[in-house]
């Protein structure tokens, strides 16, 4: 009775706030823009119909529209309008929901109920999560709507967003509560909140390009070492056969040069690594929102490969043409190297990306609630 | 049997401020208690440990059977904090649901009762308007509502008649008689001794976080009793020794028997002396609580 007490009551509370109106309506405009896009025959045509697109890869019923048009919601509309614009102004709507709830004058009443305090406090924490859970909800309902009208696909699966940002959005919203507990002002909660975010997104970032330079270097290293291998192979040969050909001192200059770049890559590889060590080992004791999002892709993603980050990394040929590569080309070290990075991240447990983050969560709600349950109101 | 019984409570504030020095009392059932005192003397300190608000330095001693701090029995509690200010964004009717919940009153029970306590209170026709339109007074009653909305055995009332015209004020009064005949011990703060004095069945008075002087209003103000008899002319000798008291031409005598009175009149008349007026009188409350206020600041002065 509690619990359902407070979840109607935080549920008037966001009501009554005009942004959770404004909130819910610029989620409709972008659900819209969403289901404007639709695919026919000889390729895709956006703004219902204003705009049109002909492709031979993306039009209706290829897996590429599937994968382009599911990977806008899971690669765009969810990371940039859920995880960022929705989640500000969810951060602006519910910072003042414990400041209030603590101001003088409305907890004692509170209080004075025979509830416990920690039970208090939990529920109160859990319900205020309604207002990230609603919105999400409504969007993906939408979301749902328009992949099943415009590529047939009636995907629950979409529906992975609603756990996802919610839990995403209450790593933030635990650092809120804290501070807004300790300070009792939604304002400052809500600053300490964004610096907070900011700093977390800085070291994801910083871990994300470390990874990605001491990757690349690692791809660098192990293609030149295959292809040392084999030219030396090639050239013992070659010296058995005719000792004096003309190539053998050029195939030589070629293998010492790539030796020297092994060994060049190695020694940047060693720097990388005093860099991206501490970052990482840092990152997996806090929260790793990125990551948190980027799970929705996983869940998301067809099993053939056709989605829009394979599209973005220059996927987008057919399989026989890339074994023909030189895999010590500039080229295709890059992609492989982008390949192992999004190998690396997708396939980070559940435990790791979720479970450590929701330890970091614990820790800071038990502090608040270590102070709710001391404190004299 | 007493409904609040503590000793010894101390309470020491972050930052020192002793706020109270070791109180002690005891409101019994089915009486309405009356707790005075000066501006921080520590009165809603004192509140707000009972309801669980803030947590002593110190305490023993039951409310409601139970120590202080056990929760289950605060559901047949209400409390009017002071200062409160609830929920803008909710209605009457559903400020009273939402703290009825709180204290696990059932559905029905509080619908019903929400409605009838609004009527009780002069709220008709506001059970709908939000909060945030009501004026001060008018927050205070939908407070005293809340107080009552899970028909409390015990209700303790902080500052109850805090920014409500005098009618309102007769009303409030008029509604704890009632809830006294209904077998509910009330606990008020407050500082309008006049109002108190009228409704209270027993008051204490608490200055600076000491307890001076507890009981009812007739026990506090006996020793006070007497006559004072103003005479025209000269005041005989013997009147110093007969007499406790004489002050230019009162002559005072302390006690209420009022068969001594007549034969110290029929000596007056005997002596030809002329009575104006004979006037029996009692402290008041307020002269009481100056007097417990002067104690504590010049102690051994009065007394
Ligand atoms: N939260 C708090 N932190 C520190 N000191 C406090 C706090 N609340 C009250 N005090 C101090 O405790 C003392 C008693 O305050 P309290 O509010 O109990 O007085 P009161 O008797 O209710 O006064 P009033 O008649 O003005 O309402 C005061 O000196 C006050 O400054
Ligand atoms: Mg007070």
């Amino acid at each position: 009775m509690t619990f359902k007490a407070l979840l109607i009551d935080a549920y008037r509370q966001l009501s009554a706030a005009k942004l959770f109106w404004l909130t819910l309506g610029l989620s409709l405009i972008v659900v819209l823009a969403f289901g404007s896009i639709s695919f026919n025959e000889t390729g895709m045509s956006i703004f219902y119909g204003l705009g049109t697109i002909e492709s031979d890869m993306i039009h209706e019923g290829s897996p590429w529209a599937r994968g382009l048009y599911v990977g806008i919601y899971s690669n765009f509309l969810v990371t940039i309008w859920l995880s960022w614009i929705a989640t500000v102004l969810a951060l602006i709507s519910t910072c003042t929901i414990f400041p209030e709830f603590v101001k003088s004058g409305a907890i004692e009443l509170t209080l004075s109920k025979p509830i416990s305090r920690i039970k208090l406090f939990f529920m109160k924490y859990v319900v205020s999560l309604l207002f990230v859970l609603l919105q999400v909800l409504v969007f993906c309902v939408g979301i749902f709507i328009c992949v099943g009208l415009r590529i047939g696909e009636w995907n629950w699966a979409i529906f992975g967003a609603v756990p996802i940002v919610t839990i995403f959005y209450s790593y933030l919203f635990a650092v809120c509560v804290l501070v807004g507990m300790i300070t009792r002002s939604g304002i400052a909660s809500l600053l300490i909140t964004g610096v907070f975010w900011m700093l977390l997104w800085t070291a994801q970032t910083a871990e994300l390009a470390l990874n990605r330079f001491s990757v690349g270097e690692r791809v660098t290293i192990e293609s030149f070492e295959q292809s040392v291998l084999e030219q030396e192979e090639e050239l013992n040969a070659l010296r058995e056969k005719s000792p004096d050909d003309f190539r053998i001192e050029n195939r030589q200059k070629r293998i010492d040069d790539m030796k020297e770049d092994i060994a060049s890559a190695k020694d940047t590889f060693d720097k990388l690594i005093v860099w991206h060590e501490p970052v990482r080992i840092a990152l997996i004791f806090l929260p790793k929102t990125g990551q948190t999002i980027g799970l929705l892709d996983r869940w998301l993603k067809d099993d053939s490969g056709f989605d829009i980050q394979a599209m973005m990394r220059g996927d987008m040929r057919s399989v026989e043409e890339l074994e023909e590569f030189d895999s010590t080309t500039r080229f295709a070290r890059k992609r492989e190297a982008s390949k192992r990075i999004h190998d690396d991240y997708s396939t980070r447990s559940l435990w790791y990306v979720v479970g450590t983050s929701l330890l970091f969560e614990g820790v800071i709600l038990g502090l608040s609630a270590w102070f709710f349950c001391r404190r004299d109101f | 049997m007493a409904v609040i019984d503590i000793h010894g409570v101390e309470k020491t504030y972050k930052g020192k401020i002793h706020a109270l020095r070791g109180v002690s009392l005891e409101v019994h059932d089915g009486e309405i208690f009356g707790l005075l005192g000066p501006n921080g003397a520590g009165k809603s300190t004192l509140v707000k440990i009972l309801m669980t608000v803030i947590n002593a330095s110190k305490v023993s001693g039951t409310f409601l059977g139970h120590p202080i701090g056990h929760r289950p029995s605060l559901k047949k509690v209400g409390y009017l904090p002071e200062h409160h200010k609830f929920p803008q964004y909710l209605t009457a009717i559903q400020v009273l649901q939402f703290y009825g919940a709180l204290s696990k009153v059932p559905k029905p029970i509080r619908t019903k009762r929400a409605y009838a306590l609004l009527e009780r209170l002069g709220l008709t026709g506001w059970e709908k308007k939000k909060v945030s339109t009501f004026s001060k007074g008018m927050r205070q009653r939908l407070g005293i509502a809340i107080a009552l909305i899970n028909d409390p055995d015990v209700v303790v009332l902080d500052e109850p008649t805090d920014g409500v015209d005098p009618v309102g004020r007769r009303e409030i009064r008029d509604l704890l008689a009632e809830l006294k005949t209904e077998g509910k011990a009330v606990f008020l703060n407050s500082h309008l001794l006049s109002e108190l004095e009228m409704v209270c069945d027993r008051v204490a008075i608490m200055v600076k976080g000491q307890m001076t002087m507890q009981g009812t209003i007739d026990e506090l103000t006996r020793e006070s009793t007497r006559f004072e008899i103003n005479v025209k002319g000269e005041v005989p000798d013997w009147a110093e020794q007969t007499f406790d008291d004489v002050r230019g031409t009162t002559l005072v005598k302390h006690g209420d028997d009022t068969s001594q009175l007549q034969s110290l009149i029929d000596q007056l008349r005997a002596t030809n002396v002329t009575i104006s007026s004979i006037e029996p009188k009692r402290e008041s409350l307020e002269d009481l609580f100056m007097r417990a206020v002067d104690y504590i600041d010049n102690p051994g002065s009065v007394r």
